[in-house]
């Protein structure tokens, strides 16, 4: 990478028109949160997830499930955000998932999953005397690149669909380091195609390899403190499924199911001073409720670098 | 310059993006259209065609039935001048209602006629499927780790009634299937004794909304459909009786409307539609289902004759551990089950087409078993995953025998059937794949052996293991019997058929569930379960 970064131009601009064409760059929180990288900045590096569960919500109804045990769906994300502007990023992410359950005879499942390209933009910004408040359009793109099956939930590592995001997030910061985030996207989702010729959805029987998607939103809020090499901060996150079926007594979860979750959980975020330029990032989360999903614990970790292309000026 | 070009770039990328969401609907495409059914011939015929349930059920006993219940559905010794005079007063009425219903449909009316337009018989084998898909969830287990029992005197509770797992859904579709036919043979036997046109053939101002057969309309054959059906698939889906009903009477109505039957017509049809479907009911309700879960005590017994042959016997690989699916619902064994009653094979046909045993669980031969299972559980392919997904056929589905109906419904519209023609198909098939049921459930609980899985634990399944013994595969039975119908009934297709049989034999090795012997002497056993009906089939003055 240090290569890289004495190449001539048209090294750069064959870069950046990559990422403007593969479209993007996102890390779910870089998507949602009141940063952006300065013009030139190229921030990348890897996040690795694990997430668990053993009770889930069977319609509304929380369970366990002997044939299945705990499910575990681990995570390694590569992860890169672009600054073509101080308020233009591109945000790009891809995931390696992998799942397993602990109990039962079910096959785990993995498989590179989506590839994720966003557009972060500053719409607008004002600066008053002791703080600061912004406001952001993100217009998120994603679209499968593994094989992958959607019909093998819980152990299913996606949808096998192509996402369209919209989200619009406001930012306030106060200049001794408090900030408080407040992001919401709605998410058109394709339908998605399965190896079988019909299916029943939990509402009705469809003689159709494809499935209706239904969209969904979701809520994202942060309260934390920002200043110097440390940001922290707690969030909340929901998310809704605008329609689907429920889990039916005792039946397999289906790819159109209306997924819906609260969570809560901190971030820390940490630029140690002995390394320039490199982040550190670990995140944890909890399931509060849900409606067909499992109640999870969620834990990150991540290691980012910031390369410079572009001097400011 | 160059800010200009980045921005024109992001336009286009978001202009693409939004373009997508604004262009793609998501409207599914569904396959198994029914366009609207032209006969390409009326079977005038069809009564005289051999009884596909006798001797439970006969043309005689559909003719006694009718004219000796109180009321006479029909008494053509006195009853034959009143119907064909269509100048009647009494007719006339008829007709004027169905002039002033045609002059009012709402646009709901006008798509359930052409609905039910597509064939009566491949519209409700669409909605069976649907039925069976949606019942076919195993009851969860209570706290205390065991499984409460579906009641049928008790449908709505939790677990509803029926548990429709492979072998109820395929004596399902048999007793549906089979009684439509049988119930259609006899309309088109009082069709022809009465022979009093359709309401739009006799009075030009009534107007013809579904296409034309050439058959008689009293008693109206749509109406019989509806009849039998209901009555059928009340016994076998009471949760469900709301939706059946409404369907039935949606039926009744399109021919109503359409102008094909009057209400005389379609009175007499649903009388005598539900007259035969009382004496399959009494069939059912004999035929050995019953008690085909067996007890406690009984599945104890299974595992320890196992035992007694030296060999390891099936348990449960469910957690926590159920009672295995239907064990007498194919056994047959002096002292300890009959098994439930098949269509064309006699106990002694099934025991002595009953597979020889499989390799000794001990025994080498097992041990290479095994290991190959263990081999596809390892190397879980993309392509092979699709093959066991397209097959499994698991709960929540329409199960493999609906599979099959799947798969024969677009060569049964193709064909352009008759309805009685058309339910002949669908009786065959299904026939078929219960007896096929029947033996394959006769093997495995003869010899009770165990799943790859239980054998070696570490094999990991690409679809959810089937809690029942592994020698035969179910699937392979049903379709092997399947295809072999199909190949018979539609010998243009029969390589499809045999291919399509072939493949989901196998994908239960790879989807690691099963052993290769289990699929290849399962696909085997449903061939010869198949020829019987084919047998039949052949002798019975259809062709």
């Amino acid at each position: 990478m240090f290569v890289l970064l004495k190449t001539p131009n048209y090294m750069n601009r064959l870069l950046l028109v990559l990422m403007a064409l593969c479209s993007q760059v996102a890390f779910s929180q870089t998507l949602t949160d009141g940063l952006m990288m300065s013009k030139g900045k190229f921030c990348t590096g890897f996040l690795y997830t694990h997430d668990q569960w053993k009770e889930y919500w069977e319609g509304e109804l929380s369970r366990e499930n002997g044939n299945i045990g705990e499910v575990t769906t681990q995570s390694i994300m590569w992860a890169g955000n672009y600054g073509i502007t101080g308020k233009l990023n591109v945000i790009a992410m891809l995931p390696y998932i992998k799942t397993d359950a602990s109990m039962g005879t079910l096959h785990g499942m993995n498989d590179i999953q989506d590839l994720s390209i966003g557009v972060k933009y500053n719409f607008f910004k004002k600066e008053f005397e002791k703080s600061a408040f912004k406001a952001f359009g993100v217009l998120n793109f994603s679209t499968p690149i593994g094989d992958y099956t959607p019909d093998f939930f819980p152990l299913s590592i996606g949808t096998q669909t192509t996402n369209v995001a919209y989200r619009l997030t406001t930012y306030f910061k106060l200049k001794e380091g408090w900030f408080v985030n407040l992001s919401g996207a709605y998410t058109w989702r394709s339908n998605t195609q399965i190896d079988r010729p019909s299916y029943f959805d939990g509402n009705e029987f469809v003689m159709s390899d494809e499935v209706k998607m239904p969209n969904m939103f979701d809520i994202f809020g942060s309260i934390g403190y920002l200043k110097g090499p440390l940001q922290v901060e707690a969030d909340y996150i929901q998310q809704n499924t605008l329609g689907g079926g429920d889990i039916r007594r005792q039946d397999m979860p289906f790819v159109s199911n209306r997924m819906n979750f609260i969570k809560t959980g901190a971030l820390v975020m940490y630029y140690p001073p002995q390394v320039k330029n490199l982040a550190l990032r670990a995140a944890g989360y909890y399931t509060l409720s849900g409606r067909n999903v499992g109640q999870s614990t969620t834990w990150m970790v991540g290691a980012l670098y910031t390369f410079t292309f572009i001097k400011e000026q | 310059m160059k800010s200009i070009k980045v921005y024109g770039t992001i336009l286009i990328v978001v202009a693409l993006m939004a373009s997508l969401v604004v262009s793609c609907n998501k409207d599914i495409d569904l396959s198994e259209e029914l366009p609207a059914l032209v006969p390409v011939g009326t079977d005038e015929d069809a009564e005289t065609w051999l009884g596909a349930a006798e001797p439970d059920v006969t043309m005689a006993k559909m003719i006694t039935a009718a004219e000796t219940s109180t009321p006479k559905i029909f008494d053509p010794a006195n009853d034959l001048t009143m119907v064909q005079d269509v100048n009647s007063a009494a007719y006339q009425a008829e007709l004027t209602s169905i002039k002033d219903l045609q002059k009012n449909l709402t646009a709901e009316q006008k798509q359930i006629i052409e609905y039910w337009s597509g064939g009566g018989v491949l519209r409700w084998n669409q909605i069976l499927r649907g039925l069976v898909a949606r019942f076919n969830l195993p009851p969860a287990p209570k706290a205390d780790g065991t499984y409460p029992v579906p009641d049928a005197e008790n449908p709505f509770a939790d677990p509803n009634f029926p548990f429709a797992n492979p072998p109820y859904a395929a004596r399902a579709y048999s007793y549906v299937t089979i009684a439509q036919y049988e119930a259609l043979k006899a309309a088109w036997h009082y069709m022809y004794v009465y022979n009093r046109q359709s309401p739009f053939d006799v009075d030009n101002s009534v107007q013809s909304l579904m296409p034309e057969t050439g058959l008689p309309a009293y008693p109206s054959h749509d109406a019989v459909l509806s009849g039998v059906t209901a009555e059928m698939l009340k016994l076998l889906f009471p949760a469900a009786v709301e939706e059946i009903t409404l369907r039935a009477a949606e039926q009744r109505n399109a021919a109503l409307w359409s102008g094909r039957a009057s209400s005389s017509d379609i009175a007499k049809g649903l009388a005598l539609g539900k007259s035969v479907a009382n004496l399959f009911i009494t069939r059912a309700r004999g035929d050995g289902m019953g008690t085909a879960g067996g007890n406690k005590a009984a599945w104890d017994a299974l595992a320890q004759n196992a035992i007694d042959q030296g060999e390891t016997p099936w348990i449960s690989l469910e957690n926590p551990k159920r009672p295995p699916m239907l064990p007498f619902f194919g056994l047959r064994k002096a002292g300890v089950s009959n098994g439930v009653k098949a269509w064309r094979m006699t106990t002694d046909d099934i025991i002595n087409n009953r597979p020889t045993p499989p390799p000794a669980t001990a025994s080498s031969e097992m041990a290479d078993e095994v290991n190959e299972v263990k081999y596809y559980a390892d190397n879980l392919t993309r392509e092979r995953l699709a093959i066991v997904h397209k097959w499994a056929d698991g709960a929540g589905t329409y199960t493999p025998p609906g599979h099959w109906n799947d798969i024969a419904a677009e060569y049964i519209r193709d064909a352009k059937f008759s309805e009685v023609r058309a339910a002949r198909a669908f009786a065959l098939l299904n026939m078929a794949m219960h007896d096929a049921g029947v033996a394959c459930w006769d093997t495995k609980y003869f010899y009770f052996n165990p799943r790859p899985c239980q054998l070696d634990p570490s094999i990991k399944t690409g679809t959810g293991v089937p809690n029942f013994p592994a020698f035969t595969s179910g699937h392979s039975n049903f379709s092997g019997s399947a295809s072999t119908v199909l190949s018979y009934l539609f010998p243009q297709g029969s390589d499809y058929f045999n291919d399509q049989a072939r493949e989901a034999s196998l994908s239960r090795l790879y989807g690691a569930i099963h052993y290769r012997t289990d699929v290849e002497v399962g696909l085997e056993q449903g061939q010869t379960v198949g020829l019987f009906t084919v047998n039949f089939a052949t002798a019975d003055g259809a062709d």
